[in-house]
């Protein structure tokens, strides 16, 4: 679960070019968006994009997205729980 | 129509910098000299933005804080390529995942509106807001939407701009035509006589006003343009009766900046009007100041409203007898789309 969070830090600066944030800047459990990074609905169609691109995830439907991307924790507990399931 | 301010990012640092030594460039196109735009514009903004649209939106902004003008009464843009970069990249990005995923920021960030959609998110601005992409055209035709706008009546002010920016693509795609010269510089750039020119790019902007005001850098007397003129003696014609519209004959222009770009064939036309409709009239080429593009037209009157307002040209340029009073500016690109513009001091 870790190395997932550190890859997801990583790719979500990358996706969203976050030029001032380092991965460690962005806690395990710290909101994603409004008082937390301060993402908008755009950068959740990135985020969107890049479950599909790199764990190759597409999200069932558009409520799940609150709760999937409530944080990097969520979003790496979502991805090992879709990935078990099609295992 | 009173230019109340004009702003440029531009291969160019600043007029200022033009007065003591303008920038050279050798190879064959110019880039802009971007400033640090996180002095400019809020960094959860920029992150988005894409070099096009900082360009134009610190252009715009440095306008409007010349003219002391916190919201503009219009927004109008002109660009004929648009935003080639987000294009591109969502492009690419679609080709690459076989066309199953789409990156949502190129993709809305890759119309032609963008960088005027911006500024007006950028200033809470919701007024009237469009873009023009008419070849060489665009920013002729978003002036003159704003001149008609004014004169109806429609605003106090209205933020004009031309916009176009070089990508490697489409430098490589453009430069299958022919129409660069490898190796040129701007040193030399009219004097070899070969075909070609430099390629350039430009974000310039001038905030209008129906009134005038004591800081007017110019004042915009009449535009017009014309379309594929079949022959030289035609675009005489066309300038004969722009300067009849405006009751004033060749002899009153004290200074013509013209668009001569090195590509003998088309600088040829130029020549032609020189020596046969405006002998004598000292003029400015200004194209080895910002290359070759077809929202060019933006950046002579960006220079032409400094020359008025501070009475200098550049450095590498003639002396003229006095300050200029009246300036003729003529463009064209590819010998397509013609346009004048006739300006005078404040």
């Amino acid at each position: 679960m870790d190395k997932l969070m550190a890859d997801l830090k990583r790719q979500i600066i990358e996706q969203l070019n976050l030029k001032d944030l380092k991965p460690e800047d962005i806690g395990d459990d710290q909101p994603l968006f409004v008082e937390g990074l301060g993402l908008d609905s755009i950068d959740a169609l990135e985020l969107i994009v890049l479950l599909q691109q790199e764990y190759k995830i597409k999200l069932a439907n558009a409520e799940e997205g609150q709760t999937v991307f409530r944080s990097v924790r969520t979003m790496a507990q979502y991805i090992t729980e879709r990935q078990a399931k099609t295992a | 129509m009173y230019i109340r301010s004009a702003s440029a990012i531009s291969p160019q640092l600043s007029f200022q910098q033009m007065l003591d030594a303008p920038e050279g460039y050798t190879g064959d196109r110019l880039r802009c000299v971007e400033p640090d735009y996180t002095a400019m514009i809020d960094p959860k903004m920029i992150r988005r933005m894409s070099r096009i649209i900082k360009m134009g939106v610190s252009a715009a902004k440095d306008c409007l804080g010349k003219a002391g003008v916190e919201q503009p009464d219009a927004i109008i843009t002109g660009t004929a390529y648009g935003c080639l970069a987000d294009t591109e990249a969502f492009l690419s990005r679609m080709i690459g995942f076989k066309e199953e995923l789409l990156n949502p920021t190129s993709f809305i960030q890759s119309t032609h509106n963008t960088v005027a959609a911006q500024i007006a998110l950028l200033l809470k601005c919701h007024q009237y807001n469009n873009t023009y992409v008419h070849r060489g055209f665009s920013f002729e035709n978003a002036l003159l939407d704003a001149v008609t706008r004014l004169r109806e009546g429609e605003g106090e002010n209205a933020l004009v701009g031309g916009v176009d920016e070089i990508t490697d693509s489409s430098h490589r795609l453009l430069s299958r035509f022919g129409l660069y010269r490898a190796n040129a510089s701007t040193a030399t750039l009219y004097e070899t006589g070969e075909k070609g020119t430099m390629n350039g790019e430009g974000a310039v902007f001038l905030l209008l006003s129906a009134n005038a005001s004591s800081g007017d850098y110019a004042w915009l007397e009449g535009m017009h343009t014309f379309y594929k003129p079949a022959t030289g003696e035609e675009v005489q014609k066309e300038m004969a009766g722009f300067l009849k519209n405006n009751n004033i004959a060749a002899e009153d222009i004290d200074l013509m900046i013209c668009g001569d770009n090195g590509d003998t064939k088309n600088d040829k036309i130029y020549q032609q009007v020189r020596n046969e409709s405006f002998a004598g009239v000292p003029y400015l080429r200004f194209k080895h100041y910002c290359g070759e593009y077809p929202t060019a037209g933006a950046f002579a009157l960006w220079l032409g409203s400094h020359i008025l307002k501070t009475g200098q040209l550049p450095a590498d340029a003639e002396k003229l007898p006095a300050p200029p009073r009246k300036v003729l500016v003529h463009n064209h690109s590819l010998n397509i789309h013609h346009s004048l513009f006739l300006l005078s001091v404040c």
